[in-house]
């Protein structure tokens, strides 16, 4: 545990080294791939250890950026109570959803989360507490002065970012490699198993799905964060969608996949935009495109990889051996 | 009293768009168990195709037979080429029990973005086959109109289709055979595969005049679908997943109540009244409506 402290720690800095020596755009793309390897950690609590499939991430997400942005505006409180209520009311609600969602398995509960990531944007688009479409500004100010004045605003947005998604890893990898974590593994392989040995399934499901919620929720603040906005286009049923497919893409259990997932959903938007201007810049393929990236990825792992690309090569190794 | 009638017609005439997206859903859970959330997708490609055709010769109803016919070819295009494969490739591990159920998420993507580099994003309309202007009785109009009422009819007509298809012909039997316990049937010689593909593309069919009724009373766009999935899959559940019956007097009964909502709360809980229904179903009767009382499982 301590050993690994000092790892987070030591690629904390190395990220901030990172951070000093590249242009504005990559460090803007920096804070989103920490957001997105927050997100794609709640999935992969959520779906590759206790084994409950979630659709709706976009909608967790959506409530911690709300939760945030209402604390902030409403309480004029600091940034860093913001954030904490994000992780607070996103684990709320988890935990009320989580309690009808452990009562259900497979295509009941993809099909609920499917349904809170459809509508979900649209109950805030009906609310004018919740600001409608423009939705509600999401300000974490200017970086302190004592940091200097080459300081710049998505450099902070990539610090505060980084800060929090080493933090939330941190805490859940220790958590998947707890008692709970093993808990969770056995209830996924077989329940019947796991509640013969003493194991209460319903409860750690719905703890799952809370824990997942907050980690959710979090990255839905950090999300605001680096558009300065809660709206309910930001939180669109493509949004769950590229979660779900960066989660596969990473190895649905894998805890350090999700790196390599939130690379791969930064990178897809400038792919998709570099192809879209080559082949003629229409403005179809510029709002279709990613999307059509994003599908046959999803496409294309779930049917050759489903376990994630580290899986061939695991069983490679133990024909071997 | 007036009001109550008419939100209860137009309920009506919701639901029963609705209930064609449940039996969809319903017919390929049966034979595949998994929820195909790409029916959206291909009601959607269907219904562009329908729009297309519909618009070039003016006449609704050639529309609506393309349309049938589009979703039917790419029921069974998914079935063959995409289940078959998915399930070929059987799988083991953490995603096992999920992966079904994400293919058919990134299908719905696929579809989505080949829709929409073809049309593009902006909303189109059909011309609707029958006045959108409500009828008047003595006085007063009330906001259900023919339109309304066509939608219950062609529902109505194809609700008796399938229902004859079902109960009266071999391959009807078949269907529910395979459907029931798929390896006795193809021990009494069904070819249970090919009866598959062919549920599909009946599902494939019915989801297609979903989305061309729901074109004319609406508008159609690249993520138009997505509620008329939802609101079905909602119906299905309150119908317990497993019987058309059930499914139908799902929908209408969810049609009607999401009406009303509309027509006496306001259209801010619309959705939120539809979730609630999930719910309250879900942990009170999980399996549905038509469920007789069954043994406790595990």
């Amino acid at each position: 545990m301590r050993k690994k402290l000092a790892l987070f720690i030591l690629l904390g800095w190395i990220l901030l080294l990172i951070g000093d020596r590249v242009d504005e755009l990559r460090v803007y793309q920096g804070a989103q791939i920490a957001m997105y390897a927050i997100a794609l950690s709640s999935i992969v609590l959520l779906t590759g250890y206790s084994g409950q499939v979630s659709l709706g991430n976009g909608a967790m997400m959506a409530v911690g950026g709300y939760a945030a942005a209402l604390t902030l505006n409403n309480l004029g409180s600091p940034v860093w109570f913001a954030f904490v209520m994000a992780v607070f009311v996103s684990a709320l609600f988890g935990a009320f959803l989580g309690a009808a969602a452990a009562r259900l398995s497979g295509p009941y509960l993809a099909g609920t989360t499917l349904a809170l990531a459809v509508g979900l944007p649209e109950i805030a688009n009906q609310f004018d507490f919740l600001g409608g479409v423009p939705g509600l500004l999401f300000d974490v100010g200017f970086p302190p002065e004592r940091l200097g004045e080459e300081f710049t605003q998505y450099k902070w947005f990539f610090w505060i970012a980084t800060f929090l998604a080493l933090l939330s890893l941190f805490i859940t990898s220790n958590i998947l490699q707890s008692r709970y974590g093993r808990t969770w593994r056995a209830i996924r392989s077989n329940s019947l198993a796991a509640e013969l040995s003493g194991v209460h399934a319903g409860r750690m499901k719905i703890l799952a799905f809370t824990i997942s919620s907050a980690i959710a929720g979090l990255a839905g603040a950090v999300l605001a964060m680096t558009i300065s906005l809660v709206a309910p286009g930001a939180y669109t049923l493509a949004l769950s969608f590229a979660l779900v497919t960066g989660a596969v893409l990473a190895g649905v259990s894998s805890l350090p996949g999700v790196v390599f997932g939130a690379l791969i959903l930064v990178a897809i938007p400038e792919v998709a935009d570099v192809l879209a201007t080559r082949w003629g810049g229409d403005e179809n393929l510029n709002n279709y495109l990613p999307g059509l990236i994003v599908s046959v990825l999803l496409i294309l792992s779930v049917i050759f990889t489903p376990n994630g690309p580290g899986e061939k090569l695991k069983s490679r190794h133990h024909k071997k051996a | 009293m007036q009001k109550l009638l008419e939100t209860f017609l137009i309920g009506l005439s919701t639901g029963s768009i609705y209930a064609l997206m449940s039996i969809a859903l319903v017919l390929v859970w049966r034979s595949t168990r998994v929820v195909n959330f790409a029916q959206a997708g291909q009601a959607m490609l269907s219904t562009y195709i329908g729009f297309e055709i519909a618009t070039r010769t003016e006449i609704f109803w050639l529309g609506l037979l393309c349309a049938i016919a589009a979703g039917a070819l790419l029921g069974a295009g998914v079935d063959y080429f995409f289940m078959r494969v998915l399930f070929k490739h059987a799988v083991s591990g953490p995603a096992a029990v999920v992966a079904p159920v994400i293919a058919t998420l990134g299908l719905l993507g696929l579809v989505r973005s080949i829709v929409g580099l073809i049309w593009g994003g902006e909303f189109k309309s059909i011309k609707a086959p029958a006045s959108t202007d409500g009828f008047t009785i003595g006085e007063t109009t009330i906001p259900f109109s023919p339109l309304n009422l066509l939608i219950i009819v062609t529902v109505f007509i194809i609700l008796i289709a399938l229902a004859i298809i079902f109960q009266r012909t071999n391959l009807g039997l078949s269907l529910r055979a395979s459907a029931y316990a798929p390896e006795i049937a193809q021990l009494a010689g069904i070819r249970t595969a090919r009866t598959r593909t062919i549920g599909w593309a009946i599902a494939g069919g019915v989801g297609g005049v979903a989305g061309m009724l729901n074109t004319a009373s609406n508008f159609l766009s690249p993520y138009s679908l997505d509620l008329l999935l939802v609101f079905g899959f909602i119906a299905a559940v309150i119908g317990g997943l497993e019987s058309m019956v059930g499914s139908v007097v799902g929908a209408l009964i969810l049609g009607i109540a999401l009406t009303f909502i509309l027509n006496y709360v306001g259209t801010s809980l619309v959705f939120i009244g539809g979730f609630v229904v999930l719910i309250v179903v879900l942990l009170v009767k999980p399996d549905g409506i038509m469920a007789k009382g069954r043994a406790r499982r595990a």
